[in-house]
């Protein structure tokens, strides 16, 4: 099967050196790393969003050459920034995820339901809070339909509950047989994740099943902290079925 | 406000505007004589009048107010700021500068402005010079924040270089006054050569720029978020500089650095009918040159030596805040 994202000895000069890696469709995968590590580069360079150096290729194909469009019809990035200048209502800032697709509207209502906004719909995004701008982001990342999802901390602002609701959507969308790349700073569920790469001052530091790379020793030397194990701190997160 | 009556209320109302512009003056017109004149009858003084001197200044009027709306619109969305003006980047100050070098240190020179082309010329070249620049640091990937800086540097330079000029030409009255024009604005004396140089143009830009409300929306709200759904924003980029900067300097050449326009237009037309571009772009054109012919209007109304760009601005300032003020 042709892997949906591959990179190789992918650099960006000061942030990201010689990472290389290989996503597979149906994978949900998490990025952790401390601060400055460079998971936002990382996820920017594999959208296309960054010069960068390496070789990245989409389903195969090698990504300068995909036309612009086409790039937002099979990948969809959620960055962590969402400040908004002008006070579009929420429902057509995540139809905007339609663009690609000349505007047919499948998916948006979907994706609004999805991320919790039907109520929301005609509210401006001037006047949302931080936590609801983010959940707008993502559902124009879901409105997209991309096979392959980036999303950039996607939860780091969202209350327990919608964010538990992130993770189950993650794993809803690679079990359809779309690949989810996920950063994330709360490593607790990063264990839950099919696989994990680390990423430890720009440099890919583990990637694997989360029980053999996320270790205490690894712990202890990326991000500087002892850490225990505890069987479920995020109780309702859904686990792999198999 | 429903925005399904936007268009044909602002239609009405630069229709009502271009008729009031060509009606009033010294000489006073009834709305069928305007008429009359318009289709060629009626007597040969009021054809005169309307056709000479009204229509190419009203026409000229009409355009300058369309671009500088729409130009405005477009710096607003690029640099994500409700702020930014068409004069952001230092085109206008180009724009003057280069008419104002021609009129300070043309006697001297030798290069007499006595040709009615001379300034405008002078004037789009200068906008031109400055519209490369930007150009420029733009395709050598200097990324929004940076052509901003830029834009404040160059403004700062051009208009010191402005400064100067007045300042040696003190004394010169004539010259002075004609200085004043380029620096405030003003659509007196505007002949069809004015019409031709920039109204054709003009209304080309404003045609081009109309399809790309959908791109401009998604660039509004972030480069790289418009770049992932499918814009490509490096492409865009270069195709609003251009259209944005090249119809400031055309509105520049033929009608001085007027002010206000750009922002207030815009920004008031967003408070009404929402951000979305597709809708802000067309409505901008037709609200900016019917906003430019009101106030055009009023320095005929009242012949105290009112200039355009003070009349824009005191007409628009309150207006503004009131707006603002509402919106809130």
């Amino acid at each position: 099967m042709t892997p949906a994202l591959q990179a190789s000895a992918l650099t960006v000069p000061g942030r990201l050196t010689g990472v290389s890696l290989t996503l597979g469709p149906a994978e949900l995968v998490a990025v952790v790393g401390p601060n400055g590590a460079g998971k936002s580069t990382l996820m920017q360079a594999l959208a296309g969003l960054l010069p960068a150096s390496g070789d990245i290729l989409w389903n195969g194909q090698s990504l300068a050459r995909i036309p612009a469009q086409e790039r937002g019809r099979r990948l969809a990035w959620m960055g962590q920034e969402a400040l908004f200048e002008f006070g579009f209502p929420v429902r057509e800032v995540v139809a905007q995820g339609r663009y690609a697709w000349g505007d047919d509207p499948a998916g948006v209502a979907e994706a609004l339901a999805a991320m919790d906004l039907v109520d929301l719909g005609d509210r401006p995004v001037t006047r949302l809070s931080g936590g609801e701008r983010h959940r707008v982001i993502l559902a124009r990342a879901l409105a997209t339909q991309a096979p392959i999802q980036l999303w950039d901390e996607p939860v780091a602002q969202l209350d327990v509950r919608h964010a538990l609701e992130v993770y189950r959507l993650a794993r809803q969308l690679a079990e359809r047989g779309n690949t989810v790349l996920v950063s994330l700073h709360d490593i607790r569920a990063a264990y839950r994740f099919d696989r994990v790469l680390v990423l430890d001052r720009g440099r890919l530091v583990g990637d694997g099943q989360p029980h053999a790379v996320l270790t205490a020793d690894l712990i202890r030397t990326v991000f500087r902290v002892e850490a225990t194990f505890t069987t479920s701190l995020v109780p309702e997160l859904p686990a792999r079925e198999d | 406000m429903k925005t399904r009556a936007a268009l044909p209320l602002l239609g009405l109302l630069l229709a009502v505007a271009f008729l009031a512009s060509l009606a009033f003056g010294e000489l006073r017109l009834g709305p069928m004589q305007v008429l009359d004149a318009l289709v060629g009858r009626g007597d040969s003084l009021s054809r005169t009048v309307v056709w000479d001197f009204r229509l190419p200044r009203t026409l000229v009027g009409l355009a300058a107010g369309a671009a500088l709306a729409a130009s405005g619109v477009v710096m607003q969305a690029f640099f994500r700021n409700p702020l930014a003006d068409p004069g952001l980047l230092g085109v206008s100050s180009g724009g003057a500068l280069g008419a104002v070098a021609v009129l300070a240190l043309g006697p001297s020179l030798g290069v007499a402005a006595a040709s009615i082309w001379t300034l405008p010329v002078a004037s789009i070249l200068g906008a031109f010079v400055a519209t490369g620049a930007v150009i420029l640091l733009a395709e050598r990937g200097a990324g929004t924040e940076r052509l901003l800086l830029s834009g404040v540097a160059l403004n700062a330079l051009l208009g010191a270089g402005t400064s100067f000029l007045l300042t040696i030409s003190a004394g010169h009255f004539e010259v002075n006054a004609q200085i004043l024009f380029w620096l405030m604005g003003g659509l007196e004396n505007r002949s069809w050569e004015h019409v031709w140089m920039g109204v054709p143009a003009i209304l080309l830009g404003c045609l081009l720029l109309l399809p790309m409300g959908r791109a401009l929306n998604l660039l509004s709200l972030g480069e790289q978020s418009a770049q992932s759904l499918g814009v490509d924003v490096r492409r865009l980029r270069r195709k609003l500089i251009i259209l944005a900067t090249v119809l400031t300097a055309l509105a520049t050449a033929i009608g001085g650095i007027i002010a206000f326009v750009g922002l207030v237009v815009p920004h008031a037309l967003r408070l009404v009918f929402g951000p979305d571009h597709r809708r802000l772009l067309p409505y901008s054109m037709l609200g900016g040159a019917a906003f430019l012919l009101a106030c055009d209007l009023a320095t005929r109304l009242f012949p105290i030596g009112l200039r355009l760009g003070v009349v824009t601005a005191v007409v628009g300032g309150p207006f503004f805040l009131w707006l603002l003020r509402r919106a809130r």
